[in-house]
């Protein structure tokens, strides 16, 4: 058994793979597509996060949801200007993918070229150390998984108990009946890319203390996400969800025990599992 | 028409006499910093027609440095822990990049379109541990130290790849030619057929009798092959082999060269799109600003992307040209590839 610190790096990290899994696969749900920027609004979050906080002077907590703000606004543009027009019938899937793929070295190399290279800390936004005994915990890291819990809270009441949560989940089973019902499913598409893209914000921005604050931060979040969507099954709400808590887990505890390697054992289970199984845990067969 | 149909014969003329002057090149210059620019650009443009050739089929690899360097390592092994010459290394190096990825190839492309780009990703990031912590045959980080490709003897005359420039520059140019000619003729035949109906409606392609994995798998090996000869070259020409050659950087330049040259054209689109990325690369490199590459890159490939005509890139702006030239009817492009 790993220390229980381990565990409690494990539980943050998978706190954040699911938060930016559960954004990804929302917009897929909807769009039919994975948008590769993800990353990037995660990178991007921080930022605003660490802006709003040194430069303008706001409490942490409202800061957070600027940035969910502002990269949701962003996300919306990104879908409604870049998505939207490349998303051609039949061919759709190669045109979004390239297009995303683009845009996250744009805003990778942009964020590089506005905010500089270096890191930036934002390390005493939630200072002090919950001790519990054997161990203590960091009230960063206590508060990102709180933060997780209420999103995921927030998001299952939206979902199922509201109008446009409907709306949501009648678009991503049949688009066609759910127009015929008077759900415009390109704006909720847009709308959709805002959700998923403030989720993303709010994850960078809510671990802006935890790890600090680079140009460079949205790569293995992404990867980590889309592995965790993989694992789950892709299009499977609960699959992001179990699948980012499985990652997290695994990529926090593993390497305790094995060190450098544990990447490739982690790659390796994730082919391993695709042999056996490869529309994921959770996911319907694929329709190809 | 009384002297033929000049006006479709000129563009060819033109595009002929490029071909001419790429091979007659080291005749004006045969400095070392100019023709390894060229064999940087030769090197890219296999790259970029691999890719394409697996996006012909419906899918994106966003792995493909994994079978540059694969290819690059395998030959590098072979020279540093085996003692054997470059040219056996070499095909070995095409075939070890073949036999890899037709080992992922038959399971990535069984999860689907999107989970087979994760895992191309994924991929490229295993070589790459492995490149590091397999230190008794990588060497580790530090990277195999190699020399130029052997040289040959043809009579009396000697093809010598370590003192001069211009037979690297050759070599290149005929790997290019004959990577070209093989996937020109896989795209007007009959495979080329196939992957595009596999491409666009893979329903129909399915009750057609025509099995998905086979040809997905197989645009996959055959990429893999030529980017692996070519990374084996590549590396002998730089003399050195090491795990931060390849990155996630080099498969998305594979993939921007592409798409930026052409997504309709599988040849001349990849080699058009090499050549103006690598010049620019090169005029980038020397800016004084930090991380402007993938931001202009990005832009550009976006640019394309949204502003061209869908399916289209930089080598149909030199047809478009050429029918605005002679007042034809302009080249209409469909969407469908």
């Amino acid at each position: 058994m790993p220390p229980a610190g381990i565990l409690v790096d494990g539980l943050v990290q998978s706190c954040i793979y699911m938060t930016m899994a559960f954004g990804m696969v929302l917009v897929f749900s909807i769009l039919g597509i994975l948008n590769w920027t993800h990353g990037q609004f995660y990178m991007l979050g921080a930022f605003v996060v660490y802006y709003a906080v040194t430069a303008a002077g706001i409490p942490f907590p409202i800061s957070i949801l600027i940035s969910g703000g502002v990269i949701g606004g962003l996300g919306m543009l990104v879908g409604r200007y870049v998505i939207e027009r490349v998303n051609v019938p039949g061919l759709g899937l190669l045109y979004v993918t390239a297009a995303t793929v683009a845009l996250n070295f744009f805003f990778e190399g942009g964020a590089g070229m506005a905010f500089g290279l270096e890191d930036k800390g934002l390390y005493n936004a939630l200072p002090g150390v919950l001790d519990l005994g054997s161990f203590s915990v960091s009230y960063q890291k206590i508060a990102v998984v709180i933060f997780t819990l209420v999103i995921m809270v927030a998001m299952y009441v939206v979902l199922n108990f509201t109008k446009i949560g409907l709306a949501i989940r009648a678009a991503a089973q049949e688009p066609g009946a759910a127009s015929l019902y008077g759900v415009s499913v390109g704006r909720l598409s847009i709308i959709v890319m805002g959700i998923g893209c403030a989720l993303a914000g709010m994850a960078g921005a809510i671990m802006a203390p935890v790890y600090g604050v680079n140009p460079f931060i949205g790569g293995l979040p992404l990867i980590m996400a889309l592995l965790a969507i993989i694992i789950g099954g892709i299009g499977s709400l609960t699959g992001a969800i179990v699948g980012g808590l499985i990652l997290g887990l695994f990529s926090s505890i593993v390497p305790y025990y094995l060190g450098y390697i544990s990447e490739l054992a982690l790659f390796l289970t994730v082919i391993t599992l695709l042999i056996v199984r490869p529309q994921g845990l959770f996911g319907v067969p694929i329709r190809r | 028409m009384k002297f033929g149909n000049y006006r479709k014969l000129l563009p060819k003329i033109v595009v002929g006499l490029l071909i001419a002057l790429i091979f007659i090149l080291p005749v004006f210059t045969t400095s070392l910093v100019t023709l390894s620019k060229f064999v940087q650009i030769g090197f890219w443009a296999i790259a970029a027609m691999g890719f394409m050739l697996i996006m012909r089929t419906g899918q994106i690899s966003l792995g493909q440095a994994t079978f540059m360097g694969l290819g690059g390592y395998t030959s590098a092994v072979f020279m540093v822990k085996f003692g054997l010459p470059f040219w056996p290394g070499f095909f070995m190096a095409g075939i070890v990049a073949g036999l890899v990825a037709l080992a992922v190839g038959v399971v990535a492309v069984r999860a689907g379109p999107i989970a087979f780009s994760i895992i191309t990703l994924a991929l490229a990031e295993i070589m790459r541990i492995i490149a590091v912590s397999w230190e008794p045959v990588t060497n580790g980080s530090k990277g195999l130290v190699i020399t130029p490709p052997t040289h040959i003897m043809l009579g009396n005359f000697e093809i010598n790849f370590a003192t001069s420039a211009v037979p690297n520059y050759y070599f290149i140019v005929i790997l290019v030619a004959i990577t070209a000619l093989i996937f020109w003729q896989i795209d007007r035949g009959r495979l080329g057929g196939i992957f595009r109906v596999i491409a666009v409606n893979p329903t129909l392609a399915e009750h057609q009798g025509i099995p998905l994995t086979k040809f997905k798998v197989l645009a996959f090996t055959v990429a893999a092959v030529f980017t692996g000869f070519a990374g084996s070259f590549y590396a002998h020409f730089l003399g050195v082999m090491s795990p931060d050659m390849y990155g996630l950087w080099q498969s998305i330049q594979a993939l921007m060269m592409g798409i930026v040259g052409g997504i309709s054209s599988l040849v001349a689109g990849p080699i058009v799109g090499a050549a103006v990325l690598n010049s620019l690369s090169d005029i980038l490199s020397r800016l004084p600003v930090y991380s402007i590459k993938p931001t202009l890159f990005g832009a550009i490939v976006l640019l394309v992307l949204l502003f061209l005509p869908k399916g289209t890139g930089l080598i149909d702006l030199w047809r478009i040209f050429w029918s605005k030239v002679y007042k034809e009817k302009p080249i209409t492009t469909d969407n469908t590839h």
